[in-house]
């Protein structure tokens, strides 16, 4: 799209910089047209201008001849005229102020003196001669010789302002005219110029709209080829087809020629590039080898290393050995001696286990017997807090039997007042009955009194009979727990018998194996004796080998070290390989084949 | 009076000159009442309550097929009234002495015999104004007799019943 901004740019640049032309070339013609037009007009006026003199020159003279002839005429009415009145006179001079133009008329006679006169202000007034207000000198004025004695001259003033005024007019009229017609004129070249402008635009459009096409299909197209073809080389890709086959345009020519440069180059490339592949496969192989060469003589360095070490220890060893040897030997000895005393002691052992074992079987029959009396005791003492509780309810009835002894009591003492209270009542005669009656009721109080000490005493036979349960039920609670234990006791008795009996058993097993021990321990001792005489030459022969073996050692290591400068020197290479492939590898080459097609066409 | 004249009669009749008393406790205070003007001294009391009477007035209770008014003597000797227990009784009284009524006590006592010299009673005097004597008709005491360790109250049972109009 960018090379399409350069073209459009171009092209409204271009396109604007004609719109302006043209626009300016309008304005130019307008201003033209606008000038002629003024002088048109200036030309008119100065026309219109003589015209109007010229008219107003023929209209004067017309005027003239005119009255000239109507004066002339009245002259030779009146000398046709025998008689003249002075009426005649008077309306001759006002027949001659009926002409619009004449403003005032005077007879005079020879000695120019004036006998009648006439003039307009408003109306005619006809006097003998002029009022002197009446400035006559302002107008035109015709001096007319008669031959007639009576009336020598005829003065006429007239005016010439009326016809003046009305050319004026005229002329004005025309003028502003003219003007008008100017000023539609230039409306009409306004919009002649605004249909030219809007005209001018759409031309400058249509031209630029089809530049932009032909310029994006002629020209734009062909180098967005050559773009992307550089897009790609920028990248270092060679494997672009160039498929112009025509030399036709100017642009497909340098492509063909940038085709032919691709090939020439995707050739060499391709060629390093096998190349470089192919060294640092072999660098790489000639480094493994190398490693593997390096590794194997390491290896093979230490393991000679460790078997030297080794020989060398075992050497030391093997002293170390002849030397225990000797020293077991002497031990042997006294272990012999030693055994004896534990066989002794064993057989001790056993006797006093066998008697322990024995006495832990009587125990256990005793604890068996503490069970079977604490279960018994445990019945019993459940059987007593049954008894007990039967006593508290007994204590509660009884309690129950006092109450009622109470309410008896009661009963009785009331029954008594009451025999009392009759006994009184019936006077001397009931007075036995009153001692009797006084005596039931001291029985009466003495039973009340009874009763309540029995309750009291319940009460505390019923607190004690509730702490004896208690207690009953602790004591059973302790003889539980006394039976439990003792059962747990014959149980752990009869364990421990099983472990004893075991234990002697086992005791007189080791009576018995100290004895084969005692035995056995004499044989070793010979054995080992034997033993110390041959280690001594075993130690003899391991220093010789472990001498050789350290010769063995050195020569690897100088292996190793050339071993080890072959290596550097294929890692060397082998960088390099990688460092000429790494450049090479960014190009691209892998359409070849097409490429060579197409060059063939 | 009529009473007071009785007993008087009674005094005469009897040379030995020994009277008996019903005594009862009250609010921890010995009181007595004439043996003779008692009837019957009943434990188990089943009372019925009449309504709209005077506090004073407990209620009824049926003796054998008889009704008998009971009052509360605590309200009527001006102790605080107090709620019935097992050593209430009802004292019923003759019907000489009143309407077939009887009164509630807190406990009962012993029948007291004692020598009539013993016995301090009250003089009625005469000459008492009129709003003195009306004052001296509520009241309850007849006399005072000396016992050997202290004093017993005796009270008139004929005076209950106007005791109670009285206090209305």
């Amino acid at each position: 799209m960018k090379q399409t901004g350069i073209a459009t740019k171009i092209i409204f640049l271009s396109c604007g910089i004609a719109l302006l032309l043209m626009v300016l070339g309008c304005i130019l013609v307008m201003q033209y047209e606008i000038v002629v037009l003024n002088k048109m007009t200036d030309k008119k006026v100065e026309e219109k201008e003589k015209l109007y003199l010229y008219s107003l020159y023929q209209e004067k003279k017309a005027l003239t001849e005119e009255l000239i002839t109507q004066i002339n005429d009245l002259i030779k009415m009146i000398k046709s005229v025998d008689v003249v009145y002075s009426q005649t006179f008077e309306f001759q001079i006002q027949s001659l102020l009926m002409h619009p133009m004449v403003v005032a008329a005077e007879f005079c006679k020879q000695n120019e003196q004036s006998f009648l006169a006439a003039w307009k202000s408003k109306t005619i007034h006809v006097a003998n001669a002029f009022p002197k207000e009446l400035k006559l000198k302002q107008y035109l004025m015709i001096i007319k010789h008669t031959k007639i004695p009576s009336i020598e001259i005829i003065r006429l003033y007239y005016t010439f302002e009326k016809i003046e005024h009305e050319l004026k007019a005229q002329k004005e009229r025309d003028i502003n005219d003219i003007h008008e017609t100017r000023t539609s004129i230039y409306n009409q070249l306004n919009g002649l110029f605004l249909a030219q402008s809007i005209g001018s635009f759409l031309v400058v459009a249509f031209l630029g709209a089809t530049l932009i096409f032909s310029l994006r299909w002629l020209i734009l197209k062909p180098i967005q080829y050559l773009m992307q073809i550089a897009k790609q080389l920028k990248k270092l890709d060679l494997s672009v087809d160039i498929t112009t086959t025509t030399a036709s345009h100017e642009l497909n020519a340098l492509a063909q020629a940038l085709g032919q440069l691709l090939e020439g180059f995707r050739k060499i490339i391709s060629d390093v590039k096998e190349n470089a592949t192919m060294l640092s496969g072999s660098a790489d192989n000639m480094t493994d080898i190398a490693e593997q060469l390096k590794n194997h003589s390491e290896e093979a360095e230490s393991k000679s290393n460790n078997v030297a070490e080794a020989s060398v220890q075992i050497s030391a060893n093997i002293h170390s050995i002849a030397n225990s040897v000797e020293q077991i030997s002497d031990n042997m000895e006294a272990v012999s001696s030693t055994s004896d005393y534990l066989f002794n002691n064993i057989n001790s052992v056993a006797n006093a286990i066998e008697e322990l074992s024995s006495s832990l079987s009587h125990v256990g029959e005793r604890a068996q017997n503490g069970t079977k009396i604490a279960e018994e005791a445990v019945l019993l003492a459940k059987k007593a807090g049954k008894t007990v509780n039967t006593l508290r309810h007994a204590a509660d009835e009884i309690g129950g039997v006092s109450e009622f002894i109470q309410r008896i009591a009661h009963k009785t003492n009331i029954l008594s007042l009451n025999a009392t209270i009759e006994a009184a009542s019936a006077g001397s005669a009931g007075r036995g009955f009153s001692v009797v009656a006084s005596a039931i009721q001291e029985f009466a109080e003495q039973s009340s009194r009874a009763a309540k000490d029995i309750t009291d005493r319940i009460a505390s036979v019923q607190k004690g009979t509730f702490e004896i349960e208690n207690v009953f039920k602790e004591v059973s609670a302790i003889i539980r727990e006394m039976n439990e234990s003792s059962e747990s006791i014959s149980f752990a008795v009869i364990e421990q018998t099983k472990a004893v009996q075991e234990i002697a058993s086992n005791a007189l097993e080791a009576d018995e194996r100290a004895r084969n021990i005692n035995v056995s321990i004499e044989d070793l001792s010979r054995t080992v004796n034997d033993a110390a005489d041959n280690t001594a030459q075993v130690a003899m022969g391991a220093n010789d080998v472990s001498t050789r073996i350290q010769g063995v050692s050195e020569s690897i290591s100088f292996n190793r070290q050339i071993s080890h400068q072959i290596n550097e020197a294929a890692i060397v290479l082998n960088h390099l390989s990688g460092n000429l492939k790494f450049m090479v590898d960014p190009f691209k080459v892998s359409h070849q084949s097409k490429i060579n097609n197409n060059n063939k066409e | 009076m009529r009473k007071f004249n009785s007993i008087t009669s009674e005094k005469k009749k009897l040379p030995e000159s020994k009277r008996q008393f019903c005594s009862f406790q009250m609010a921890g205070h010995y009181f007595g009442v004439d043996i003779l003007d008692v009837k019957e001294i009943i434990d188990e009391v089943v009372l019925t309550k009449i309504h709209h009477a005077p506090p004073e007035m407990l209620g009824f209770v049926n003796i054998r097929g008889h009704v008998h008014l009971v009052l509360d003597l605590r309200l009527l000797l001006n102790f605080s009234t107090k709620s019935i227990d097992e050593a209430s009784r009802v004292l019923l009284f003759h019907p000489n002495v009143g309407e077939s009524f009887g009164v509630m006590v807190d406990q009962i006592g012993h029948m007291i015999e004692v020598e009539e010299s013993l016995i301090e009673y009250r003089v009625s005097e005469e000459n008492i104004s009129g709003i003195a004597r009306d004052f001296r008709k509520s009241d309850l005491e007849k006399g005072v007799c000396k016992l050997k360790d202290r004093l017993l109250i005796i009270l008139d049972a004929s005076k209950f019943l106007n005791a109670v109009e009285l206090k209305r």
